[in-house]
């Protein structure tokens, strides 16, 4: 696909299912709904930006929801009983990171695939977050301070929307302006050529997928704050629709690779997909549906980057 | 560019086992500064073997490579380019849809500072790509194309832009004319003459020797690992020379 719907049709796609449900769904338009879509759009978008930062480096991340609930039990349960926040921040942010180093060494290592090594990675945070809570939820009045992080506004705009700039913006200049960020991509492109070129692949790749971990960490620490609770399995739905995001995002702007403000725009338009669909009254399983529809369909587009992630092809 | 007479690179007694195979077996061989040295031989004769161990891909069995005239040991490629010896694989190893300055800068990219920070320099590795392109006469000058819309010859540019990159003073091309068409061939062997023409050493396998008899000062001869000729391209003929890779005795 070349030109410019090669580059920006799903993003223009994305615009008019928008004005669509402006047109249709009723209080769509409306700007706390508005505010609303972008808070979730803020989750996915953090965890599918660490996603895209391991798909860069050629790995795939199927963990990164599972550690996200994860550290958000692990958080939780620390500010619930009544540990320091700044404990409980670090614990989440450490646990994400951890999975994803363990990630790393999986893949460079112990030369399990990504695909199936995140997969284990996934059963094993489960597995512990179930361990952690004894399989209930963690609710309660939280320290204030803590609970802000995740629903405060700042003139106006949800925190959340703001650490989500944050986030894009980091990422963005990461791996548009930096050395290593180049080197994460040279890795995904084309590994052996980098290696012969000097480029510390394997580090790149752990580096990948670690700063997916680190993500979900993210995630975790700002989802728990935003509910104040936290559940074993809370971040699980994240896992799709964030990897949706993703291949959506890859079929716009730098068409076949993943790329950060294409993960951000297809978070919105996965974020205004099921919003809208509510709205309209469509019942739950049809964003489901949905869903599915636009993987299969992203990956059409965009095919040989992730068939290499995967399957090593 | 003359040839100096003076070796940049030589190599002494020079071995290669795998397992049972003898793939090299002593082999001495001096490389002039400034010359277009190619290196021929039959199928299976050992000329890749040989690259491997002066571009540090692999490690002689036995023997001795010396750089400048001092003795050296390649722990790898990488290795061996930050000490101006690069090398341009068959496959040119560049990563397609990356543009052709990423591709001349990658693993050495330029810097400038931004504040505390050190971000990537792009304005002038562009410039500085696209210079590379100019000096070796490509007609593609904007390097911020993706190699992946190259044609063969192009790529080959981009490849040895890498070299110039590094400023490396020896450039090993293994049979870089291989995959190409008539008019591609033109264009890699003007891109040797060029590389030649601004300094380089140029050490060339090749299967085809009109190519050789083209732009080659001299050529060494391999046969089942060892060398059996070493002598200037001049007098000879395409004919000549593989009736020498054939017999591996020099032409009547
Ligand atoms: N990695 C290896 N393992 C085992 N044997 C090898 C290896 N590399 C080369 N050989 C053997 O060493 C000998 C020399 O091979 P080499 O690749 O150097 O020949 P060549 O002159 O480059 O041939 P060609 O013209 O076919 O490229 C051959 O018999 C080959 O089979
Ligand atoms: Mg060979």
């Amino acid at each position: 696909m070349r030109g410019f719907i090669g580059t920006y049709g799903t993003a223009l796609a994305g615009l008019a299912v928008f004005l669509f449900f402006v047109v249709a769904a009723p209080n769509f338009a409306n700007p706390v709904n508005l505010l609303n879509i972008l808070k979730q759009v803020s989750f996915l978008a953090i965890l599918g930006i660490g996603f895209t930062f391991a798909l860069t480096t050629g790995e795939l991340d199927l963990s990164f929801a599972n550690l996200a609930s994860l550290a958000a039990v692990a958080t939780g349960g620390l500010i619930h009983n009544g540990y320091p926040p700044a404990l409980a921040i670090a614990a989440g942010l450490a646990l994400g990171s951890a999975g994803g180093v363990l990630n790393g060494v999986l893949v460079t290592r112990v030369k399990v695939p990504s695909l199936i090594a995140t997969l284990a990675t996934a059963s094993i945070a489960n597995g512990c977050a179930f361990f952690l809570t004894a399989g209930v939820a963690f609710v309660g009045r939280w320290d204030p301070g803590f609970v802000a992080l995740g629903r405060a506004h700042v003139l106006g705009v949800p925190v959340l929307v703001l650490w989500m700039a944050a986030v894009v913006l980091i990422a963005l200049f990461v791996l548009k302006n930096t050395r290593v960020g180049f080197h994460m991509i040279c890795t995904g492109e084309a590994e052996e050529p980098a290696r012969l070129a000097g480029i510390r692949v394997r580090s790149m790749k752990v580096l990948g997928l670690t700063l997916s971990g680190a993500l979900a960490g993210v995630t975790a620490v700002l989802l728990t704050a935003n509910l104040s609770s936290a559940a074993p399995t809370m971040a699980g739905d994240y896992l799709l629709t964030a990897i949706a995001a993703v291949l959506l995002g890859m079929t716009m702007f730098e068409p076949g690779r993943p790329n950060v403000l294409g993960t951000l725009v297809g978070g919105v338009v996965i974020g205004v997909l099921s919003n809208g669909l509510i709205l309209l009254g469509a019942d739950y399983y049809v964003q489901d549906i949905v869903l599915g529809l636009i993987i299969i369909g992203s990956v059409a587009l965009s095919a040989s980057t992730l068939k290499k992630a995967a399957f090593g092809v | 560019m003359t040839p100096t007479g003076e070796p940049i690179l030589s190599v002494r007694r020079l071995a290669k086992r795998y397992g049972a195979v003898q793939a090299l077996a002593g082999v001495d061989l001096d490389v002039q500064a400034g010359e277009v040295l190619a290196i021929c031989g039959d199928n299976g004769a050992g000329k890749s073997t040989l690259i491997k161990l002066i571009s540090g891909a692999d490690v002689p069995s036995e023997g001795e490579i010396h750089l400048r005239g001092e003795p050296v040991r390649f722990v790898s490629p990488q290795d061996a380019l930050t000490r101006g010896v690069a090398t341009i694989y068959q496959d040119l190893a560049l990563a397609p849809r990356l543009a052709i300055y990423q591709n001349v800068f990658m693993g050495a990219e330029l810097t400038r500072g931004l504040g505390p920070l050190r971000v990537l320099d792009k304005r002038t590795m562009i410039d500085q790509a696209s210079g590379y392109m100019v000096q070796l006469g490509s007609a593609v000058t904007d390097a911020t194309r993706p190699v992946a819309s190259l044609s063969g010859g192009q790529r080959q540019s981009v490849a040895i832009g890498r070299a110039l990159r590094w400023n490396a003073d020896v450039v090993i091309m293994d049979e870089p004319t291989a995959a190409l068409g008539v008019r591609e061939t033109a264009q890699v062997l003007d891109l040797i003459r060029a590389l030649n023409g601004t300094g380089k050493t140029v050490v060339l396998i090749s299967h085809n020797m009109a190519d050789v008899v083209a732009v080659a000062h001299r050529v060494a001869i391999l046969r089942q690992g060892r060398k059996v000729i070493e002598r200037p391209v001049s007098g000879l003929d395409a004919d000549m020379l593989s009736h020498m890779v054939m017999t591996g005795r020099e032409a009547a």
